[in-house]
């Protein structure tokens, strides 16, 4: 019991140093500001109020939660499509060289270039954002999904084809299991891309949004109201990366032992 | 022979490389399986004992010739041929508990019926109680006799196993063969064994067959007629069978001096 309890405590000794390094940058901030005294460089306790202000305001409801949303549909829309794609690219060799000049030279287009096409095309709107989200979003998810499953033991397939799985029970009992440590991997990169995308596309050419909010907030010299986007930005991708760990660790929970405990981040 | 389990006929399996060189694995091999019956395949490493197996079993096309499974012959593995591999650590799922894994072999079966076939099939491998434990949470041999329990839960007629105990320590291999041998000799079906270990192949075979280098053919078939049961202290001791592997393993010998400078893909 003791080794629990100690363990428990080295654990809650960890997660506390962790957020300590937040609270030093948050009184450095705080201590820089201050000693500067410019309206261009808001305090952090500033900055703080101005991001509960957007919260608890009109701000949620026309522009946090509409960004939020996109994110989302960009992200699962990614998902879909890039593991389906992903799977079937990894497994079929002949898929995999067809697709895979075209796939290099698509995937190395900046995004933001695509932003003004997309709008012609989509308009000043949520739709516009969502499709940059995927543009850039697919990649990592499909090229994970394709490298996990080009890579799975033939043993296992071999195994896999004794007991009869074939077409969709192969991919489902055994394919995609056997591929997601890697197509996890992918999901949560792309899931930061598509935060950042999203940010980006509303700069650009949102109409609405979170990032619309702080271009716009930022040129009409509303500093601290910049500011406080920029922090619920922060906290909007730390609670979307946690929440996505919480999943992939009970998704994966059978991992845990086979290669020696999950890196913890 | 009459009515082989399992009946090969000059099987020949060949494979394309890349650059589009045909490679010929096994050339003209002819082998029958009685019902009951344990066979063992050795020869040297990279003679093509794998593939020959791959074959035999339905997992591969054979380039020539023909492998009959109860008299029809095989497009795919059927139902009724189990094979447990070598590299049980890639052959057991390892997202599924041990019971999982054995469940995957009992597909066939609705689910009571399904669940006590399980239960069974681990019990008779002495994992009784493992059935809610990760394949990473036992040991190598016990994850073996997993995949043998996986591989016994849907009662076959023919077990072929490839290597199955080449990946365990020396004691946990022979209480592995011992494992193998009480279930053979419970039940009716017959065994085919690919390994490089005369003495496992001696021990357990009714019959041993040596492959030659490649392109391998049969280069000899040795009749193992010591006594049964066997056992390892006891048989092993026995001059009959310190012969045998002597004989066994001249051959191999005999087939492995020719193939010097034959790369090996197993």
């Amino acid at each position: 019991m003791a080794g629990a309890n100690q363990k428990g405590r080295s654990a809650l000794l960890r997660i506390s140093l962790g957020w300590l390094g937040l609270v030093v940058l948050a009184v450095a901030w705080q201590l820089a500001a201050t000693a500067i005294g410019k309206t261009i460089f808001p305090t952090f306790t500033t900055s703080i109020v101005a991001a509960v202000r957007l919260v608890t305001g009109h701000i949620l409801v026309s522009d946090i939660l509409p960004s939020i949303g996109r994110t989302i549909l960009g992200f699962v829309i990614s998902a879909i499509v890039g593991i389906t794609a992903g799977l079937i690219i990894g497994y079929n060799e002949n898929a995999r060289t067809w697709t895979g000049t075209l796939f290099d030279f698509l995937r190395s287009l900046p995004t933001p270039l695509l932003v003004p096409i997309a709008v012609v095309i989509f308009g000043i709107n949520g739709h516009m954002v969502i499709a940059t989200i995927v543009t850039a979003a697919i990649w990592p998810i499909l090229i994970n999904t394709a490298n996990g499953t080009s890579s799975i033991e033939p043993t296992m397939l071999d195994t896999a084809k004794t007991y009869g799985l074939r077409g969709k029970s192969l991919f489902l009992r055994v394919v995609l299991p056997a591929a997601s440590p890697q197509i996890f991997a992918g999901l949560r990169i792309a899931l930061s891309v598509s935060l950042v995308v999203m940010v980006v596309a509303e700069m650009l050419g949102g109409g609405s949004g979170i990032g619309y909010y702080i271009s716009n907030a930022q040129q009409s010299f509303n500093i601290s109201g910049s500011y406080g986007g920029v922090i619920i930005l922060a906290s909007l991708g730390w609670i979307f990366d946690s929440l996505f760990l919480v999943f992939e660790r009970r998704m994966l929970a059978w991992q845990r032992g086979t290669v020696g405990g999950m890196i913890d981040a | 022979m009459l009515n082989p389990v399992l009946d090969i006929k000059n099987l020949e399996v060949s494979i394309r490389s890349r650059d589009g060189f045909v490679n010929e694995v096994t050339k003209n091999v002819t082998l029958e399986l009685a019902e009951h019956e344990f066979v063992s395949v050795v020869g040297p490493s990279g003679c093509g004992k794998t593939t020959l197996l791959r074959a035999a079993s339905g997992l591969r096309m054979p380039s020539g010739g023909k492998v009959s499974f109860e008299g029809k012959p095989i497009t795919e593995v059927p139902q009724g041929i189990s094979i447990v591999f070598q590299e049980y650590n890639k052959s057991l799922f390892p997202w599924l508990t041990i019971g999982k894994n054995v469940a995957m072999g009992a597909r066939a079966y609705p689910n009571a019926e399904k669940e006590r076939r399980v239960g069974d099939a681990l019990e008779q491998v002495g994992l009784k109680g493992f059935a809610t434990r990760y394949p990473w949470e036992l040991s190598g041999g016990m994850q073996q006799r997993a995949a043998l329990a996986r591989a016994m839960v849907s009662n076959p007629r023919v077990l072929m196993m490839d290597e199955p105990f080449a990946s365990v320590d020396a004691l946990t291999r022979n209480h592995l063969e011992d494992v193998v041998q009480s279930l053979w000799t419970d039940s009716r079906f017959s065994v085919l064994m690919v390994t490089h270990d005369v003495g496992e192949a001696v021990y357990l075979s009714d019959r041993v067959f040596v492959l030659s280098a490649r392109p391998s053919t049969i280069l000899a078939e040795i009749k193992i007629d010591l006594p049964r049961p066997r056992s390892q202290m006891e048989t092993r001791k026995m001059l009959r069978f310190v012969d045998l592997q002597a004989e066994v393993l001249e051959r191999v010998e005999e087939a492995g001096r020719n193939s010097v400078g034959t790369e090996a893909d197993e």
